[in-house]
């Protein structure tokens, strides 16, 4: 008998922002605080991409730093600011300057373009955005969604374009080498990325063994079959936050927040926290291992 | 009597609005607050679910996130947004979504995306999230937001989330399943609708608050019945538990209690 190989797909966080090349369409995972690709978001300003166009549900530090650095100004998403704290202060500042372009989708209306992607299939039927001006109030696409009379019922159901974007861009707590992926806690729309995306980056928190996986199946929400890279990147959420793992960290949000009013302000942040600090280990260096610690969750409760 | 601060006043007006057993859909800030008292209180078996993905929560610190890690702590199911927004929204199983606004207008149509032209607009305001889904499916939407004349406006800078549209029959003929919006609640006054216009229509003011003041702090022409009631006082069971489940007063505001 002969056992079967185990492909390793790692590669490094600098190798996969790298893939990702300048004009890229981008499927976005995480969903407000939980799981978004920081880390990435980070990687992919210090190598100054530019023109990129990312799809997602709502994002938040992640999206506001992109738009920043003006690495990314085209979006077709849902929500766009920080939850609680208040709008995204770069969003803020580009918007007024005319940069920042949007079409505006509803979450559901974003996962089903996710899924119709993923199932292979042109279009999503929703009962929703229909009477709105997400319906008629367009930038980015012609087409960005119709009204049709049901074939079956005859009542009006609006469609919707799929997505299946040139890479879809995850974090999870667990994978192996091969890409077999445990999320835990909500998912959000991130399986639906991982299945709909031409290639698809998964962010992990940290690397379990195949052996482990195969241990428990049901916990595996994304099979290899969908991963094409594997980046082990821990603290890959930060400043949001990862179910089980660790926290938010409030203060620098609130820090990000309160400096980033002003474009001074964002130069200094975008220096201080992802140029000046190389890459990711330096970043996780200038927080610091006493910070990290107070970050991470505690297991009773997950965060 | 009880004192009490206009913010508490507009939870407990939220909590209200929530029957015992009902599946409720509520986003972060003081909307969760009101759903959170009313199952410390009278609604024991009412059902709070987030879009990002959890499912019958019963978590013990305030979120700030509707994906906040804080929500997944004893709650019944962490699922997905096509499970929350697709499956259970859509799909016609809940009973009332809270949903915040920018602008409002007579129809209690909802914008949460641009103020200013669409064009150039002044502000990008947060996009739909999740609010335009739960108010075309929802079987009622409580709207609630502090009270500012700027926001009740005659035309709507753009339409995020429906209302009862253009009226009566609207919603149907679009095959909207949801009910659209039931209540207004503001820190000034409670605000309903008129059955046979779908237009808003001045339910009671605030200990404090008279008509008129809320007459001229709308841009358009409010339905003011006759006989306009006194929005009961918040009782002290209902301000304790309110202050048990914000202990830091990150909604309700440091030191106000």
């Amino acid at each position: 008998m002969t056992e079967p190989s185990i492909e390793d797909k790692r590669i490094t966080l600098e190798e996969a922002a790298q893939k990702i090349h300048d004009g890229a369409h981008i499927a976005w995972g995480g969903f407000g605080y939980q799981r978004p690709p920081e880390a990435l978001a980070m990687e992919l300003i210090r190598q100054k991409k530019r023109n990129l166009r990312i799809y997602t549900c709502g994002s938040e530090h992640d999206l506001d730093i992109l738009v920043g650095a003006e690495a990314c100004l085209e979006f077709e998403v849902a929500f766009f600011a920080i939850e609680a704290l208040g709008l995204a202060p770069n969003l803020r500042r580009r918007t007024k300057e005319g940069k920042v372009q949007f079409e505006d989708y509803s979450n559901l209306a974003m996962a089903l373009r996710f899924l119709g992607g993923a199932l292979n299939v042109p279009f999503m039927p929703i009962r929703h955005m229909i009477g709105t001006n997400m319906m008629d109030k367009t930038r980015l696409r012609k087409d960005k969604a119709k009204v049709i009379d049901c074939p079956f019922t005859g009542t009006p159901i609006v469609l919707l374009p799929s997505v299946q974007a040139d890479f879809g861009v995850i974090c999870a707590q667990k994978a192996d080498v091969e890409g077999n992926v445990q999320i835990f806690g909500i998912k959000g729309e991130d399986n639906e990325i991982a299945r709909g995306s031409k290639t698809t980056i998964v962010f992990t928190e940290e690397i379990i063994s195949n052996e482990v996986i195969r241990e428990t199946p049901d916990l595996t929400t994304i099979p290899a079959l969908f991963v094409d890279y594997i980046v082990e990147v821990p603290f890959g959420s930060w400043p949001m936050q990862s179910y089980g793992v660790y926290d938010y960290d409030l203060p620098h949000l609130q820090m990000y927040m309160g400096q980033c009013k002003t474009e001074e302000g964002w130069q200094e942040y975008l220096n201080d926290w992802i140029l000046d600090v190389e890459n990711h280990d330096g970043l996780l260096k200038k927080i610091g291992e006493k910070r990290l610690k107070e970050l991470r969750a505690d297991k009773r409760y997950g965060y | 009597m009880e004192e009490y601060t206009s913010t508490e006043m507009m939870a407990v007006c939220g909590a209200n609005a929530v029957r015992d057993g009902e599946r409720v859909f509520a986003g972060t800030g003081l909307p969760v607050l009101g759903a959170m008292l009313a199952k410390v209180t009278h609604a024991p078996n009412a059902i709070i679910i987030y879009e990002g993905g959890n499912v019958d929560t019963q978590n013990k610190d305030l979120a700030l996130s509707v994906a906040d890690s804080r929500l997944g702590y004893r709650a019944a199911a962490s699922i997905g947004l096509i499970e929350t927004l697709g499956f259970l929204m859509m799909g016609g199983r809940v009973d009332v979504g809270f949903l915040g606004a920018a602008q409002i207008d007579e129809y209690g149509n909802i914008n949460t995306s641009y103020i200013g032209d669409f064009d150039s607009p002044k502000v990008r305001l947060p996009g739909s999230g999740g609010g335009n889904d739960i108010a075309s499916s929802a079987g009622r939407i409580i709207l609630m937001f502090t009270h500012d004349a700027r926001k009740f406006v005659k035309k709507l800078d753009y339409l995020t989330s429906p209302g009862h549209l253009s009226g009566p029959g609207s919603r149907e003929k679009l095959g909207l399943i949801g009910g659209g919006p039931a209540l207004v609640v503001t820190d000034k006054c409670q605000m309903d609708f008129d059955p046979n216009t779908k237009k808003i229509r001045l339910k009671s003011v605030h200990p404090g608050v008279t008509v008129d003041w809320v007459n001229e702090n709308v841009m358009f022409d409010l339905i003011i019945p006759g006989k306009v009631p006194t929005t009961p006082e918040p009782t002290k069971e209902y301000l304790d538990k309110l202050h048990q489940l914000d202990p830091q007063g990150i909604y309700l505001g440091k030191g106000q209690k």
